[in-house]
C-alpha cells in the first residue's frame, strides 16, 4: 500500500546497493559480465526475501523496507538474514536515517558475520560518516576493507576514497588513489571519470590550475557510450573551457569547448564560451555566430541572457553602431519582460501555490517524476519550477515536500482501511455471538473421553482374541448367526437319546457343519486378525484427531474473543496515532512549502538582480554609444560588417 | 574621451565579468552533481534551515516508515490468518526465451488474480526479484489453481501457457511459487510450479 516515495535522487545514492542481494557467488559472476545485475539470477531462498528485492530493483526503497521489516517479524527470511540486515541499513541511509543505519552496521562487523559481507558494512559505514562529514572515520572505515567488494561497490569505493581525501584537503593522495585503481578490462570508467572531475573542480577552486586541468581535459575526452557520461564529459570540458577563458588562453579555451554537444544542457555556456573566446581573440565577427544562434534559446537561462549583451557588444566592437543599438534595445525590451514574468511568479509563489501544480499531477512514480516537471504548463507559479531544480537545496527540499504529500495520501488510505478493518472486527465479534450457542451445542453432543474409553475397550477386546486364539470372535455378523445355530442345535442335541439312529446322524451332520465353519474361521483368522489391527490403528488416528480438533475448537472458542479483542485494540492504538502523524506531515509540508518559497524567491530575486545589472550594462552602453554619436556629428551612421 | 573610457570600462566588464560570472555559477553547479552521485558531506550540501528541517522529515519518514510496517502485519494477520493463508508468488530465472506480460490466477476454477506487468517490475523479476501476485485464504484440504502466462516466446512471437497443480492446503500458511525458467536444449521457456509450506 505504501506508495513510492523515494525518487531519483536517492536512488543515484542507493544504486549500487544492487550488489548486496548479490551471494559470494554470482558476485563473481556479475564482475565479469556487462551489464553487471540486469539478466543474473537470484539465488532466492526465501520467497519473502525475493518479494524485498521485488520493489528495491524497482527503486521503491520504503516499500522494500515495509516488506524487509514485515518479513523479519514474521521470521521469514532465515536464509537471507545477515544480506537483509545489510539491505536494511543501506536502505535505511538511503532515507537520511545515519544513526538506524550505522547501528545496523555496526552489529554486522563480528567475526560470525562472512569477510564479504563485513567488508560491504564497513564500506557502508564509511558512506554513513562520511556523510555526517566525519571523514576521519569514514578513512578509517575504508581503509578496514580486505580485498575487493562486489560488482559496482569497487568503484563506488574508490570514488568515496578519493572524495573523503579530497574534502580532507589531501588532494595529492586523492589523485593517487584513483590513479592506483583500474576499472576491469573492457568496462567504463564511469566512477573515475566522476571522482576525476570533482578533484578538477576542487582544485580550478583552489588556485591549482595546472593540476586541475590535467585532470578536467582527461574527463573531457573519455568514451561516452551513455548519456550520463556524455553529460559529464560536457560538464568537464565547459569547466576547463571556463578555466582557459580565465586565465587568458581563449585558443584552448576554444578547443575543449568546442567538444560539448551542440544540444546538450551545457551547450548554451559552451556557445557562450566560444563567442568570448573568438572575443578575446578581437575576432568579433565570428564570435557573433555563437552569440546569435545562442539568443535564439530559452531566456530563462543565463547564459542567453548574457547573450544578448555580448552581440550589441561584438557590433560596437565592430563600428556597427546601428545594430549595436538595435540589439542593445532589444537586450533591455527582453530583460523588463523576463523581469516582469519574474513579478509574476514571485507574486504566484508568495500566494502559495508554487507546488499545487506539482502534487496535483503526480502519479507516485518515480522514474517519470522529474521528467514531467519539464512539462509543467506555463503558468507563473511553474514557470521557473523545473529551473530552480538546478539548485541542489530546492532539489532535496522539494523530494522532501514531495514525499511528505506521497506519506500523507498514504497515510490517509491506511485510515480507510482501519476502518474497514474496525468493521470487520465488529462483524466478527457478533458473528462469534450468534455461532457460540450452536458450536457449544455441538460440543456438548460430543464426549471425547466416552469416545476414548470405548476405543481402550475395544483394544482389550482385541488382544483378549489374540491371547485367546478365539478365532469365531473375528466372524462376520451372518458366520456368527451359523454358529450360534450350530451350538444350540448342539445343546439340543446333547439331551437327545444317543441311540437314536437319527440322532445320531444329526451329530454327525453337525459336527460336519462345526468343523467347516471352524476351518472357515480358522483359515481367514489371520486375514481378519490384520484388518482388525488396521482399522483399530485407522480408529486411533480418527480419535485423537477428533480429539484435536475438539480441543483447537474449545480453545479457539475460549480464545476467538481475546484475539479478536487484540486486534481490536491494535486497531484503535493505531488509529490516533495516523491521526498524529497526517498532522505533523502536514505540518512538515506546509513548512518545506514555505522554505521552499523562499528559496525560489531568492533564486527569482537573484536572477532578477541580474537582470538589472544586465539593463544597466545595457543602458551605459547604449549612453555610450549615444554620447559618441552626438560628439562625433555630423554622424554618417555605423553598418555591420 | 569620457565616452571612451566607459566603453572600455563595458568591455573590461563583459570580457572579464562575464565569463568569470558563469565560471562561478558553473563551478557552484558541479558539486550538486557530486552529491547526487554519492552524497557529499553534509556541511557541504546546505544551510542550517535546510538541515534542521530536513532532519525533522527523515525523522517523519522512519515513524511513517515503522507504522506502515505495522499496519502492513496488521493487514496480514487480520485478513490472511496463517492457518487459512494461501499466496502466489511469481519469479523469473533467466527470461531469455520468455518476455512475461501478465499473469492470471485461478483457484478451484475461480479467477482471483490477474496482473499485467510494466516493462520495470517484468526487469525486477530477472533480476531476482519475485512478486507476490496473490495473497488470500484457502480452507484445509484438496485445491486446484490454474495459472496462465502469457507474454513473448522465442522469435518474439505471442505466447500463452498454462500450469495447473493441485495442492493440499494443510494448517499453516501455504506458499506456491509460479517459476518461469529458460529450457536451453529446447530454446523454450518452461513452467514450473513449486510448494513451499
Amino acid at each position: 500500500m505504501m506508495s513510492k516515495l523515494i525518487s531519483k535522487h536517492t536512488r543515484l545514492a542507493l544504486a549500487a546497493l544492487g550488489a548486496i542481494a548479490l551471494t559470494g557467488t554470482v558476485a563473481s559472476v556479475v564482475n565479469a559480465s556487462e551489464p553487471p545485475l540486469v539478466g543474473t539470477p537470484q539465488a532466492v531462498k526465501d520467497l519473502h526475501w525475493g518479494e524485498v528485492l521485488f520493489y528495491f530493483y524497482q527503486d521503491d526503497y520504503l516499500q522494500a523496507l515495509i516488506r524487509l521489516g514485515a518479513a523479519q517479524d514474521f521470521n521469514r527470511l532465515t536464509h537471507h538474514a545477515v544480506e537483509a540486515e545489510l539491505l536494511k541499513g543501506g536502505l535505511y541511509l538511503s532515507l537520511g536515517q545515519h544513526e538506524e543505519a550505522g547501528r545496523i552496521f555496526k552489529t554486522l562487523l563480528n567475526d560470525n558475520v562472512p569477510l564479504d559481507v563485513r567488508n560491504r558494512a564497513w564500506f557502508y559505514l564509511a558512506k554513513v560518516w562520511y556523510q555526517r562529514n566525519y571523514l576521519d572515520q569514514a578513512a578509517t572505515a575504508l581503509a578496514s576493507i580486505r580485498g575487493a567488494l562486489p560488482g559496482d561497490l569497487e568503484p563506488e569505493r574508490h570514488l568515496l576514497e578519493a572524495q573523503v581525501l579530497m574534502y580532507l584537503g589531501r588532494y595529492d593522495d586523492a589523485i593517487r588513489v584513483l590513479e592506483r585503481w583500474q576499472p576491469a578490462k573492457g568496462r567504463s570508467d564511469v566512477w573515475s571519470a566522476y571522482a576525476r572531475f570533482n578533484i578538477g573542480v576542487a582544485l580550478v577552486r583552489n588556485g591549482r590550475t595546472g593540476e586541475a586541468a590535467k585532470l578536467l581535459d582527461a574527463v573531457g575526452q573519455i568514451r561516452a557510450p551513455t548519456q550520463e557520461i556524455a553529460a559529464l564529459r560536457d560538464k568537464a570540458n565547459l569547466a576547463l573551457g571556463y578555466v582557459w577563458l580565465k586565465e587568458n588562453r581563449p585558443n584552448e579555451a576554444k578547443t575543449v569547448l568546442q567538444r560539448v554537444r551542440l544540444q546538450g544542457p551545457q551547450s548554451n555556456k559552451a556557445l557562450l564560451g566560444v563567442g568570448w573566446a573568438d572575443s578575446a581573440e578581437r575576432r568579433f565577427t565570428k564570435a557573433l555566430a555563437p552569440w546569435l544562434e545562442l539568443r535564439e534559446r530559452n531566456v530563462l537561462d543565463a547564459a542567453v541572457q548574457e547573450s544578448y549583451l555580448a552581440i550589441p557588444y561584438a557590433y560596437a566592437q565592430l563600428d556597427a553602431t546601428q545594430q549595436a543599438v538595435e540589439h542593445y534595445t532589444l537586450a533591455l525590451d527582453a530583460f523588463t519582460a523576463e523581469s516582469q514574468r519574474i513579478d509574476q511568479s514571485i507574486a504566484a509563489i508568495r500566494s502559495g501555490r508554487l507546488l499545487d501544480a506539482i502534487m496535483d499531477n503526480d502519479s507516485g512514480d518515480n522514474v517519470g517524476w522529474y521528467w514531467q516537471l519539464q512539462n509543467l504548463p506555463d503558468a507563473p507559479e511553474t514557470r521557473y519550477l523545473y529551473h530552480l531544480l538546478a539548485t541542489h537545496e530546492f532539489q532535496e527540499g522539494l523530494k522532501n515536500y514531495r514525499d511528505l504529500k506521497l506519506m500523507q495520501r498514504d497515510l490517509a488510505a491506511w485510515e480507510l482501511s482501519l476502518i474497514a478493518f474496525d468493521d470487520m472486527i465488529d462483524t466478527r465479534r457478533r458473528a462469534f455471538a450468534q455461532r457460540t450457542p450452536l458450536m457449544q451445542e455441538v460440543l456438548d453432543r460430543v464426549d471425547p473421553d466416552q469416545l476414548e474409553a470405548q476405543q481402550r475397550d475395544l483394544e482389550l477386546r482385541i488382544a483378549a482374541i489374540q491371547r485367546d486364539g478365539d478365532v469365531a470372535a473375528l466372524a462376520t455378523a451372518r458366520e456368527r448367526e451359523q454358529w450360534e445355530k450350530v451350538l444350540r442345535i448342539e445343546q439340543v442335541l446333547s439331551r437327545a437319546d444317543p441311540n437314536d439312529p437319527l440322532v445320531t446322524e444329526m451329530r454327525e451332520k453337525v459336527r460336519l457343519l462345526r468343523g467347516r465353519l471352524l476351518w472357515d474361521f480358522s483359515s481367514s483368522y489371520k486375514a481378519r486378525q490384520w484388518k482388525a489391527q488396521k482399522e483399530l490403528r485407522e480408529l486411533n488416528v480418527a480419535a485423537t484427531e477428533a480429539r484435536r480438533r475438539w480441543v483447537l475448537v474449545e480453545r479457539a472458542r475460549e480464545e476467538y474473543p481475546a484475539r479478536t479483542e487484540r486486534f481490536s485494540q491494535r486497531v484503535t492504538h493505531l488509529q490516533p496515532r495516523i491521526a498524529t502523524l497526517s498532522a505533523r506531515l502536514a505540518a512538515a509540508a506546509e513548512s518545506q512549502n514555505r522554505y521552499l518559497a523562499q528559496i525560489a524567491i531568492r533564486e527569482l530575486e537573484a536572477q532578477q538582480q541580474r537582470l538589472a545589472e544586465y539593463s544597466l550594462q545595457a543602458r551605459f552602453a547604449l549612453a555610450s554609444i549615444y554620447d559618441r554619436a552626438s560628439s562625433a556629428a555630423p554622424a554618417t551612421g555605423g553598418g555591420a560588417q | 574621451m569620457n565616452s571612451e573610457r566607459i566603453r572600455v570600462g563595458i568591455m573590461s566588464r563583459m570580457s572579464i565579468f562575464g565569463p568569470v560570472f558563469v565560471l562561478i555559477a558553473l563551478l557552484a553547479a558541479s558539486m550538486p552533481l557530486f552529491a547526487q552521485e554519492a552524497g557529499a558531506p553534509a556541511t557541504n550540501v546546505a544551510g542550517e534551515e535546510f538541515r534542521s528541517l530536513d532532519q525533522e522529515v527523515q525523522a517523519l519518514k522512519k515513524e511513517v516508515l515503522d507504522l506502515n510496517r505495522e499496519l502492513f502485519v496488521l493487514e496480514e494477520e487480520l485478513l490472511f490468518p496463517a492457518n487459512t493463508q494461501v499466496a502466489v508468488f511469481v519469479s523469473m530465472d533467466v527470461g531469455e526465451f520468455f518476455a512475461l506480460d501478465s499473469v492470471t490466477i485461478k483457484l478451484d476454477n475461480k479467477e482471483v488474480a490477474n496482473y499485467l506487468y510494466t516493462p520495470r517490475e517484468a526487469e525486477a523479476l530477472l533480476k531476482g526479484g519475485v512478486h507476490r501476485v496473490y495473497i488470500g485464504n484457502l480452507k484445509a484440504g484438496e485445491h486446484e489453481l490454474i495459472a496462465l502466462f502469457t507474454g513473448q516466446g522465442p522469435n518474439a512471437r505471442d505466447y500463452r501457457r498454462g500450469a495447473t497443480v493441485t495442492l493440499e492446503k494443510g494448517v499453516g500458511a501455504k506458499y506456491i511459487e509460479l517459476k518461469i525458467s529458460d529450457r536451453a536444449a529446447r530454446a523454450q521457456p518452461e513452467f514450473v510450479v513449486k510448494q513451499w509450506d
